[in-house]
């Protein structure tokens, strides 16, 4: 059970519906207690003035003053009924109509409280205590009829259990509500990190609990640290690149004015070995600098960064008039970082515009996987050199028409995001195309 | 064609010099980003060679401000950066061209020329005027059968003219886009120049605007 919110709103439920059964029977039992003692106690009252109407003369005779006795003992099976033994002689009330009832013998001074069942299968609650008159010992039984106020206390329960359950429902609602809008805060949190892994945002919103809030801002201190650490070496790449390359330049001028002009081998060697450092240096620079799939760094924006490269490009290739197709449709980021987009789309489209005729064309799209292609109305690579391609590194590529050194590149880049790059014709330009898959990418 | 390199290390800006020099251009030399802001800004170079790496003041940063004070002349970012971030931003601040280091002398040429020409709006290579063709391998003009060798200076002024035809050009301009800095700057020196022109390619090539200064080919 990992879930908060179902494990809140589990220990809520059961502690509400205990407390409220708790409740229920509680008040319940009291209210029966409570009646019952109501009920024993006017037993109690009767039996008392039954007492004084009880009238012994001096044969021992014993009789019953009837007005000292309440109309309903008179109706008969009225629900309320009384029988006195007065050693041995016994009066019973009108209303028992021949039925005698079960009283326990109790000495004098003694008082009981029994539930029997009287005539006609009434419940009844009797009431028998020992009294002493005119020093003969009177056994007084009194009963009243439980069934009206058994029947009423059923119907107390039930609508006692009612509105414990209204109640319940209630609780539970409130209770609910007070989970969700406390863990509303931490949903934002995790749609917020679902944000950050599109590249929308650059750190998590901070506005978030007390007990939330550390975990948040240890995220954001690591974001922080992370892009100042890829700038950072980014930064000394760039003063690594500048000091090797300057020196590698000046070794190539001072070669190419002091080795005699007719030693074409010496300077065919010094080309071939300044190429290899600076294409070993470059690869290995611009893999460094990639920053993969980090998360907290801003996206290749399709609608802010590559108007900006095409710009570039136009700039960088002003003698040719190249018309550009931009179809990614409303795709507005790749899922890869800024740089890294500008290196390797920088380079494909580049490639592009070095071999098209009049036409360069972008397409983006993104189902399950994301997929990038450019096309060209250039003269394409053949087949057979495709194949070649895909076999060989990234040597002699150069001399393949339609292939520049910034494709090769470009298989090293989709190599270290964990991609797919696949040559081809294109269908509707006819010049070289080039899909990449982002299969890392979701 | 007068030209400023910025690059701050000694020997490549050394040899730059050295190699531009003789494909007949007049370089200026700084090696500091603070000197760099100072010329472009106060000399009407024809194309400035960009290092970004540089002390004192970084290169971008030079750059925008040379764009600020509308500063138009070509750039051309020459630097060991060569991520298509960094191109991006150099030529959103302003510049022309961006050549990666290590590169070859002869690229690096190609790359100056056709943005000079880019720059003039002339277009077309070899450079041509009222029949006349300028090979810039060979420092040599020709026309028809017709073909003359020009020493260094002459090459200089003859493709500065070739590349603002039919448009005065004062002997002051002149001497500032076909001397370096430090030369000896005597605009006498110019009439010499025109007068040998004149005397290989004919006098009608070049009219002389009193006051004012020269007009090469068809006035405009």
């Amino acid at each position: 059970m990992t879930s908060l919110r179902i494990r809140l709103g589990l220990g809520l439920v059961i502690s509400l519906v205990v407390m409220i059964g708790l409740l229920w029977l509680t008040v319940g039992i009291s209210v029966r207690i409570l009646m019952e003692e109501q009920l024993a106690s006017r037993l109690a009252h009767d039996g008392e003035s039954l007492l004084g109407g009880v009238t012994i003369d001096d044969a021992g005779q014993v009789s019953m003053d009837e007005r000292r006795t309440l109309g309903i003992y008179q109706q008969p099976f009225s629900g309320h009924y009384f029988q006195i033994d007065i050693e041995g002689q016994i009066i019973y009330s009108r209303s028992l109509w021949d039925e005698v009832l079960p009283v326990p013998a109790v000495t004098f001074g003694e008082t009981r409280l029994d539930f029997i069942t009287g005539p006609q299968q009434q419940s009844l609650l009797l009431w028998t205590r020992g009294f002493r008159k005119h020093n003969r010992v009177v056994q007084i039984a009194v009963a009243e009829e439980l069934d009206t106020l058994l029947a009423g206390m059923r119907s107390f329960k039930w609508r006692l259990a009612a509105w414990s359950l209204a109640l319940l429902l209630l609780l539970l609602l409130i209770q609910r509500y007070i989970i969700v809008s406390s863990l509303r805060s931490v949903s934002a949190a995790a749609a917020d990190v679902a944000r950050l892994e599109q590249g929308d945002i650059s750190a998590l919103d901070e506005r978030v609990p007390d007990e939330v809030r550390p975990l948040v801002t240890a995220i954001n201190k690591l974001l922080q640290r992370q892009t100042q650490r890829l700038l950072r070496s980014r930064e000394a790449l760039g003063n690594l690149a500048h000091s090797i390359k300057t020196p590698l330049t000046v070794l190539q001028q001072l070669a190419s004015e002091k080795i005699p002009a007719n030693d074409a081998d010496a300077h065919a060697q010094l080309q071939s070995y300044s190429r290899q450092i600076n294409e070993q240096v470059g690869k290995s620079l611009r893999r460094a600098r990639l920053a993969g799939d980090s998360l907290g760094v801003s996206h290749f924006d399709l609608r802010t960064d590559l108007p900006l490269l095409v710009d570039t490009l136009n700039r960088l290739h002003q003698d040719r008039k190249i018309v550009f197709q931009n179809q990614s449709g409303d795709l507005a980021q790749l899922p890869i970082e800024q740089q890294d987009g500008m290196e390797l789309l920088g380079n494909l489209l580049d490639n592009a515009w070095k071999w098209a005729h009049s036409t360069v064309q972008l397409s983006v799209e993104h189902h399950t996987t994301w997929w990038i292609c450019v096309e060209d109305d250039g003269p394409g690579i053949e087949a057979e050199a495709r194949q070649q391609l895909a076999q060989r590194g990234m040597r002699q590529d150069e001399n393949i028409p339609g292939y520049g050194i910034g494709l090769s590149i470009v298989k090293t880049l989709v190599e270290e995001l964990g991609g797919t790059l696949e040559y081809g014709t294109s269908k509707t330009l006819g010049g070289l195309q080039v899909c990449i898959t982002l299969v890392k990418y979701p | 064609m007068r030209l400023l390199l910025v690059e701050d290390d000694p020997d490549l800006s050394l040899s730059l010099k050295r190699y531009l020099g003789k494909q007949g251009f007049a370089v200026d030399a700084v090696h500091n980003g603070v000197d760099a802001e100072f010329n472009g800004r106060e000399t009407p170079y024809d194309a400035i060679v960009l290092d970004l790496g540089l002390p004192l003041r970084p290169g971008l940063e030079v750059l925008a401000n040379w764009r600020n004070a509308e500063v138009t002349t070509p750039v051309l970012i020459l630097t060991a950066r060569d991520s298509w971030q960094e191109k991006v931003q150099g030529l959103q601040q302003g510049a022309d061209d961006y050549l990666a280091k290590p590169f070859q002398q002869e690229e690096l040429l190609a790359r100056l020329q056709s943005l000079i020409r880019r720059n003039t709006k002339t277009v077309g290579n070899p450079l041509a005027v009222d029949g006349w063709i300028l090979d810039e391998a060979t420092q040599s003009v020709s026309r028809g059968g017709q073909r003359c060798e020009l020493t260094g200076v002459e090459f200089r002024l003859l493709r500065y003219c070739m590349l603002h035809p039919g448009r005065i050009l004062s002997k002051t301009r002149l001497t500032e886009h076909v001397y370096e800095q430090d030369a000896d700057k005597d605009s006498n020196v110019i009439e010499v120049y025109i007068k040998r022109l004149r005397e290989k390619l004919g006098k009608d090539i070049i009219t002389t605007r009193r006051g004012q200064g020269y007009v090469f080919g068809k006035p405009i």
